[in-house]
């Protein structure tokens, strides 16, 4: 999946939770002030990504979920990380 | 033809409409019941005054999410609201701890108890202090009992601090979401014991006031039958007396079941997804006992949440309750009105059957009263004029909530935080709210939830 995909992926999902328009959601948007996500819509939204992508988010990288930006780079770098295990196995 | 037709005049539905009429939306709320507040409601005997259910509410404190929402809508203005303090009392075999308004307070009064636990006690308080969504999200998968072992290994401590969350959700620690225990944690413990003046009906009744000042309908004793779709679209709702009444959006303030199976039903809602509901499970139901005492006898500790604990373990209390063994009774609440003449306790149990409660409310009504006097309030029963009990089905009578659950879904880690619940995907202009959309518990998390949904359609009315 192309990043920009990701990216679409990750607006949509935002979109639904949130209530947000999609076009409304740029790259930049925080979900936390700009989107008012609470901290149920912050699960909703980090569950959906795990599922969609088939991805696990580790503790760590939970404080790296803040913005649509953030959200594709730490999907990129855990799907990457899974298909070097993937490959190495 | 509404704008939004709403079903259930429970706390959430109500703060819900307000929110909708108050932006020019024309609104229809639709209540089975004769009165408006579902849970959240009083009534008379003989005198005494009781709350149903609901005995107070949190979240409240000057930057508080419900004193935002009773601000906007105005609650403020109709009804005093007062805290009282301590909002909570724990009492145990060997301790006796207060939940102040003063949280520097509290922590030390936990850390005289236990001190062993002392400094871990501290920073386990400050996690609850303003924490950022970020903290609920590591916590996803966690159960409160996993938050617990982080922080501390005295079991009576853990235990303590679990039964207010038990009463307060009808879940185990070792069930309950971490995530939903830190939230009742905040909101009913460290900003909780806020009351109305004239009991808990006083926040439906003017949330009511204010909707029909609004310009919204609301009907009682207007059952709705049906939620009708098209083309994965809702288009209104069939109402047992007055038929089918056209509306844009529909708001389900109802149970879930009743939602999904019964309104909706297979044919719209499909096989996999109602059978992956079947799998579900909800709350317990309640126990609720109404006392009323003589002029010759005052109840102790008046307005607090009075949480007793006759013993430590409360997974086991919950194993066995759900096993319907109810003689031990292992954890309750005990609520006294201001007035110090009549109290409320309150006890989790499932729903087992009708039968089983037609022939042993009597007995379980003596046998509690019994246990509080031995626990709490030595000579009750000789000044007892007043005594009743609301059974798992009597909950279910006034608000149709499956098994009389006290709290909707269980509110665990798996069951927590599910979308469909809360909008389902594959139904265009349903909205649930309240506490079966499993996020938000107890009245101020419905009436959260009622003011978020709100925002939702009309975020969607603004896209449009």
């Amino acid at each position: 999946m192309g990043e920009n995909n990701i990216g679409k992926e990750i607006i949509s999902i935002i979109s639904e939770v949130s209530g947000f328009d999609e076009e409304e959601i740029t790259p930049e948007t925080n979900f936390f002030k700009d989107l008012e996500i609470d901290s149920i819509k912050a699960i909703e939204i980090t569950v959906a990504i795990e599922k969609k992508f088939k991805i696990s988010i580790r503790d760590e990288d939970v404080p790296n979920i803040t913005t649509v930006k953030q959200s594709v780079e730490l999907v990129n770098r855990l799907l990457e990380q899974e298909s070097l295990v993937g490959a190495g196995s | 033809m509404y704008d939004v037709v709403i079903i259930g005049a429970g706390m959430s539905g109500l703060v819900c409409g307000c929110y909708l009429a108050k932006a020019g939306m024309k609104v229809l709320i639709a209540e089975q019941h004769h009165k408006p507040g579902g849970y959240c409601t009083s009534f008379k005997r003989q005198g005494f005054t009781f709350d149903a259910a609901a005995h107070s509410f949190g979240a409240y404190r000057e930057d508080g999410i419900v004193r935002k929402i009773f601000n906007d809508l105005e609650v403020d203005k109709r009804t005093k609201i007062q805290r009282v303090d301590p909002s909570d009392v724990i009492m145990a075999p060997d301790y006796k701890i207060s939940f102040w308004a003063d949280l520097d307070k509290t922590i030390n009064d936990f850390q005289k108890a236990f001190s062993d636990e002392s400094k871990n006690i501290k920073i386990f308080f400050s996690l609850f202090v303003n924490p950022e969504p970020i903290f609920f999200v590591r916590m996803r998968s966690w159960t409160f009992k996993d938050l617990l072992d982080k922080y501390f290994t005295n079991n009576k401590l853990k235990a303590m601090l679990s039964l207010p969350l038990y009463g307060n959700s009808g879940v185990p620690p070792a069930m309950l979401s971490a995530c939903m225990g830190a939230q009742i944690f905040i909101e009913f413990l460290l900003d909780g014991g806020y009351y109305p003046e004239g009991g808990m009906k006083s926040l439906p009744d003017a949330l009511t006031v204010k909707f029909r000042e609004l310009g919204g309908e609301l009907r009682l004793s207007c059952a709705v039958k049906k939620i009708e779709v098209k083309d994965g679209k809702v288009i209104g709702t069939v109402l047992e007396k007055d038929g089918f009444v056209l509306s844009r959006y529909v708001v389900s303030n109802c149970d879930a079941r009743q939602t999904f199976f019964k309104l909706l039903g297979r044919k719209v809602v499909g096989h996999d997804f109602l059978s992956r509901m079947n799998n579900m499970i909800p709350s317990l139901s309640a126990f609720v006992l109404y006392l009323g005492v003589d002029k010759f006898y005052n109840l102790p500790e008046p307005g607090s949440n009075v949480w007793v604990l006759p013993q430590y373990d409360l997974n086991k209390a919950y194993s066995l309750v759900r096993k319907g063994k109810l003689n031990s009774i292992g954890g309750y609440l005990m609520h006294v009105y201001p007035d110090r003449k009549s109290l409320l306790s309150l006890i989790p149990v499932p729903f087992i059957n009708r039968k089983y409660w037609n022939n042993n409310k009597e007995k379980l009504l003596e046998s509690f009263i019994k246990r509080i006097e031995i626990d709490a309030v030595p000579g009750l029963s000789e000044h007892i004029i007043y005594k009743d009990a609301a059974t798992p089905p009597t909950l279910h009578r006034y608000t149709l909530n499956y098994k009389g659950a006290a709290f909707g879904w269980a509110v665990t880690p798996s069951q927590l935080a599910i979308p469909d619940l809360r909008k389902p995907s594959f139904i265009q202009g349903l909205y649930l709210t309240g506490n079966w959309t499993t996020q938000g518990v107890g009245i101020s998390g419905v009436i959260y939830v009622g003011y978020d949904t709100a925002k939702l359609i009309l975020r969607k009315e603004k896209a449009c």
